[in-house]
């Protein structure tokens, strides 16, 4: 079972973070759900790189040879968590310029599609 | 519920329902969690320290064996924050008012006292804290974008403590953009470098110094608090314009 | 330590959920705050301290503050706009 549990938790959580954004009636709350999207992405990440009873890729107290996981994957992970956060707070200027043109954030009111 | 919001919850709860048995055989054939050990991953953890005197490969990784990608994100970021900025221009400086926005029916509460004391007690321990991340960033965990980030926050706990009004005096705007762009041109004026002595864009070619101190590694420390200063700066920046929308405005016309 | 990541596994599944789940922006605002803290926990369960301390700057103070202020500008944190 815990071969398989990342895999299913990446996948569980973009699941259930799309279905959030497919069925929001606010944009701040959709905005929400798309964070959770990107944290099944570091999920994934992280657990590819993993290797059990392995330390951090931190050789300050023991030297280099011991058995640490991937540090490539926590590079890749690193600067996507602070720069998902800018992205987020660019969508949610854009929420807050869409309320002052429409007063509203309800996507069935707005009706981007018609 | 009308008509389109029941198509919408029909439509995704089917196509959720048709793509979970590809995700559990995507699952079925993944490796084992935890039981391979990467390739590329261990090579690197064998030789990084030695070529660089840094004992925080990641932040080596980030910084010198995969540098142009930390240039691309920083950049990314910039751009995200100058968006943000375009977006809500107008209302700023003069124009709105200290006050926030008057909500019929909302109760604003006063400041507690207590907050205030435990945030002054806070905010320079935070601050002190989030020097010793970057600074150390090649030694133990840390490094330019978790410093940046906490430094941001302690920026946000002197709003939290003491009001709006001392904060904008900390924070001017015209300094948070000018570190924001200093830090950013930092991060280029460091790939350059090498580039005038001879080198490729980015290449290591600094004195790399001893292991496990402050100035190990050459390039690192630099690229480190370019990335820093430029994180600190935006996030900063985009506190600043949010906050400002809070404000109420002056005059009718400004919303 | 597989019970460890396990659980901290399953408690990511959960808040995620509860995240979708929780209608009212002003109220999932609390539910991102308490997502990123089990995220950095289960990064640290991953040996990955670094991307932990970013999850924790970012996931727990800087995002939900941001989602804040956007609601206390839009004036009521969208207690117009609920569903149902």
């Amino acid at each position: 079972m815990l071969r398989l549990l990342p895999w299913l938790a990446a996948a569980w959580l973009m699941a259930i973070g799309i279905y959030g954004m497919v069925t929001s009636r606010h944009y701040v709350h959709l905005i929400g759900c798309l964070s959770v999207v990107q944290s099944g992405t570091y999920v994934l990440l992280l657990a590819i790189g993993f290797v059990w009873h392995a330390g951090p890729p931190i050789f300050y107290d023991h030297p280099p040879g011991t058995p640490a996981v991937d540090p490539v994957m926590q590079a890749l992970v690193l600067t996507d968590v602070v720069v998902g956060a800018a992205v987020s707070a660019l969508l949610l200027a854009l929420a807050l310029q869409l309320h002052k043109r429409r007063n509203t954030l309800d996507p069935e009111e707005l009706e981007p599609l018609p | 519920m009308k008509y389109g919001l029941a198509l919408r919850y029909a439509l995704c709860i089917l196509a959720l329902i048709v793509l979970a048995p590809a995700a559990v055989l995507v699952a079925l054939h993944m490796p084992a969690f935890g039981e391979q050990l990467p390739a590329y991953g261990t090579t690197v953890n064998a030789h990084v320290p030695y070529m660089r005197q840094a004992t925080n490969v990641v932040t080596a990784i980030i910084f010198d064996v995969r540098g142009v990608d930390t240039l691309g994100e920083e950049f990314i970021f910039v751009a995200a924050i100058t968006g943000l900025a375009v977006l809500l221009r107008g209302g700023r400086g003069e124009d709105a008012s200290r006050k926030p926005i008057h909500v019929d029916g909302r109760w604003l509460p006063t400041r507690s006292e207590a907050v205030a004391l435990l945030i002054r007690w806070m905010l320079p321990a935070t601050v002190a804290f989030s020097i010793y991340v970057m600074a150390h960033g090649q030694l133990t965990p840390g490094g330019g974008f978790q410093a940046g980030a906490m430094l941001a926050s302690a920026l946000l706990l002197l709003f939290l403590g003491d009001g709006y009004r001392s904060w904008r005096q900390v924070t001017p705007p015209v300094v948070m953009q000018a570190l924001e762009a200093l830090g950013a041109a930092g991060c280029v004026c460091v790939g350059l470098l090498p580039l005038a002595l001879g080198a490729g864009f980015l290449e290591n070619v600094l004195p790399q110094g001893q292991s496990k101190s402050l100035t190990g590694g050459g390039l690192i420390p630099l690229f480190n608090v370019a990335v820093g200063m430029a994180i600190t700066g935006g996030f900063a920046n985009a506190l600043v314009e949010f906050l400002e929308e809070t404000r109420e405005p002056e005059e009718e016309g400004q919303r | 330590m597989k019970f460890a990541v396990a659980g901290c596994l399953i408690l990511v599944m959960i808040s995620g959920a509860l995240v979708a789940f929780t209608r009212r922006p002003a109220r999932q605002v609390l539910m991102i705050s308490v997502h990123g803290l089990f995220l950095s926990m289960l990064f640290l369960m991953l040996q990955a301290p670094d991307v932990a301390y970013s999850e924790i700057a970012v996931g727990t103070a800087l995002v939900p503050v941001m989602f804040l202020t956007v609601l206390a500008a839009i004036r009521g944190g969208g207690r117009r706009n609920l569903p149902r």
